[in-house]
């Protein structure tokens, strides 16, 4: 069986963001059309983009007023163009919008749902998704049932499709109407994220964290260096955060980020369950510590049972000279 | 400040999972269930809210089956909530949040609230849906990954922050709003125990759940996957020996180097 496929999509610089893309690759994967959704200031034009993914009917909500609002705010448009679009999946990218979107679509358009999927595939008319639970320590296969599902899909767990320039369409849509509840919050900022030139965070396919082990603020270049070298995002565990050597927003753990990067180095960190929560369904994970009996080799793929302050400038230094960037 | 909050009973971090007879779930025998994870945060979220708008009550309810839902409640009563609600889930296990968020709704619905507190995810099926779907069920907006929330008395409105994708975000909002959190403003407390001993007495209001309208999800399979055998040591006598082996090892084996 396949039925529409609506993506939603998430933009920045006029453009749809990686986790958008994955979505995409999904939904041309189920078979059956696909069409595109973007609400905001700029929807428009970001829009367009569906075109170069082999989305050829998008949906463009141009409301200013709904990038200051919650998530909810958006459901109204958003059913019109599942409607529009004939589709009875909506796929969401794994995002704090993402997940907001779920639960409110799921009750708003009597839907069944499922978040942090990895896989997913039509099985006798039904929906059939796989997801990591307990933090990674178990897997779920679930059957959505009934005619609607709205379904987010893990971060880096697909990839993102081929260009594939198909001549779009663009239509626009209005806000529709959204309850005035959800108008009277108000958002008053927006700090950018602190992240160097790196990716952020959530987004990196390779992140690098540092622990206490790195000892001092001063130290933390050579976890940066390693990061630079690899294009990673940098991470920390909490001890680090509260110490003050980096910012919270670079806490991966239970009460900072969660990450499912392609590869992740720990460096200098322990593995207390806190930060283990925050990293465990990552696909490889390296440890670097001076202490054979740290629990992060438990959960570890590869380790290195070594001294971080010679480690880490030797492999810094490997990863550039295989990268074929010049010697630092 | 009615302030709700919902947790649920999760396996303890330290519990061995195993799958039921049938494969489909988790087998819950020999399972030691608690108030864990981001639930134990949105507790002490709401104490501390308590604690700094005078005349405050904070009510806990849980869905879930007998015994291990009234237990929950216990513990958070002995940490400090006033009451406490048991929403009886009977037979159903499904585990859909769906399922879970009408259940609860129908407790929160006719309780007074002015915030509704969730964790951000529950430890078990993570999957971060309840919190907008109560949301939508009560009519009021709803927000995930909060951090550092407060109440304002001067403008009577909420401020807090979420870490989203590009940034930190900053917002204030009117009573009611619904809360999936990130973390409170400081670690959560443990219970004394004079209070944990009174709490064993304490009532827990028991209210049935009305049947869902439908079926949502159903599990198909739950599985463990292969033990992690702990990682592969690299042997080496120098730092840039253990470097170039775990390159190699990094693009050839693991094939996760760019
Ligand atoms: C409610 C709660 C929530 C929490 N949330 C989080 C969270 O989100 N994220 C988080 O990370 N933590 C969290 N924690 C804290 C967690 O319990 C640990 O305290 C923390 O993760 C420890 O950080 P660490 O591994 O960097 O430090 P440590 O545990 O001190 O480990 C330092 C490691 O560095 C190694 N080392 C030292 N020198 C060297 C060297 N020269 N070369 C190589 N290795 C070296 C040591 O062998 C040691 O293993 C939380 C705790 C609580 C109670
Ligand atoms: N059965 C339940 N009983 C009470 N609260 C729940 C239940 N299920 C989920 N919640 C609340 O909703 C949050 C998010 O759960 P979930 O959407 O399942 O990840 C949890 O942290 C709880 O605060």
């Amino acid at each position: 069986m396949s039925a529409g496929v609506l993506v939603v999509g998430e933009f920045a610089d006029g453009h749809l963001g990686g986790a958008t893309l994955e979505a995409i690759g999904v939904a041309r994967s189920l078979g059956g059309p696909v069409a595109g959704y973007v609400a905001g200031a700029g929807a428009r034009s970001a829009a367009a983009d569906f075109g170069r993914y082999g989305v050829a009917t998008a949906y463009a909500v141009e409301d200013p007023q709904l990038d200051r609002a919650p998530a909810g705010a958006r459901t109204p448009s958003l059913r019109a163009a599942a409607e529009a679009a004939g589709a009875t999946v909506v796929l969401v990218a794994g995002s704090t919008l993402g997940r907001d979107l779920v639960g409110r679509l799921a009750i708003e358009w009597d839907a069944a749902s499922a978040t942090g999927v990895t896989e997913l595939a039509w099985a006798d008319g039904a929906l059939r998704v796989r997801r990591p639970i307990f933090g990674g320590r178990a897997t779920e296969t679930r059957r959505l049932e009934g005619e609607r599902r709205v379904v987010a899909i893990r971060p880096h767990a697909f990839p993102a499709p081929p260009e594939a320039a198909t001549p779009g369409t663009v239509h626009e849509l209005p806000s529709g109407a959204v309850a005035p509840a959800l108008l009277a919050p108000e958002r008053t900022g927006v700090a950018a994220a602190a992240r160097g030139s790196g990716p952020g965070l959530t987004d990196a396919s390779i992140v690098v964290s540092g622990g206490r082990g790195v000892r001092s603020p001063e130290n933390f270049h050579l976890v940066e260096e390693l990061a630079a070298s690899l294009g990673a995002a940098v991470g920390a565990s909490r001890a680090v955060t509260d110490a003050g050597w980096r910012p919270t927003s670079f806490q991966v753990g239970q009460t900072g980020r969660a990450v499912s990067p392609q590869l992740y180095i720990a460096v200098g960190i322990s593995g207390a369950i806190q930060h283990i929560v925050g990293m465990i369904s990552s696909r490889v994970i390296v440890a670097i510590n001076s202490d054979a009996s740290a629990p992060i080799f438990r959960v570890a793929d590869y380790g290195i049972v070594g001294d971080l302050f010679q480690i880490l400038p030797a492999l810094t230094a490997e990863v550039r000279r295989v990268r074929g960037m010049p010697a630092a | 400040m009615e302030i709700v909050v919902c947790v649920k009973p999760v396996p303890d971090a330290e519990t061995r999972l195993r799958a039921s007879a049938d494969g489909r779930t988790l087998d819950p025998e020999a399972v030691k269930f608690v108030l864990a994870g981001y639930d134990e945060s949105a507790v002490e979220q709401a104490l501390l809210l308590k604690e700094a708008v005078p005349g405050s009550k904070v009510h806990a309810v849980a869905y879930g089956p007998a015994p291990r839902t009234e237990e929950v409640l216990r513990s958070a009563i002995a940490l400090g909530c006033d009451q406490a609600t048991w929403v009886d889930a009977g037979g159903d296990a499904t585990g859909d949040p769906i399922v879970a968020a009408r259940a609860l709704a129908g407790v929160v619905a006719g309780a007074p609230h002015d915030l509704v507190l969730c964790g951000k995810q529950a430890g078990d099926d993570e999957s971060g849906t309840v919190a907008a779907a109560l949301g939508a069920l009560l009519g009021v907006p709803d927000f995930s990954c909060v951090v550092d929330l407060r109440w304002d008395p001067a403008t009577s409105r909420f401020r807090f922050q979420r870490p989203v994708e590009a940034g930190l975000e900053s917002w204030t909002a009117p009573t009611p709003i619904v809360v999936g959190l990130q973390q409170a403003w400081n670690d959560p407390r443990t219970a004394k125990l004079p209070a944990i001993l009174k709490s064993r007495k304490a009532t827990i209001a028991r209210a049935a759940a009305a049947p869902p309208p439908r079926a949502y999800g159903t599990p198909e399979r739950f599985e463990l996957p292969p033990p992690r055998t702990g990682a592969k040591m690299i042997e080496y006598r120098t730092p840039q020996e253990a470097a170039e082996k775990l390159v190699r090892i990094l693009r050839e084996e693991a094939k996760v180097f760019p």
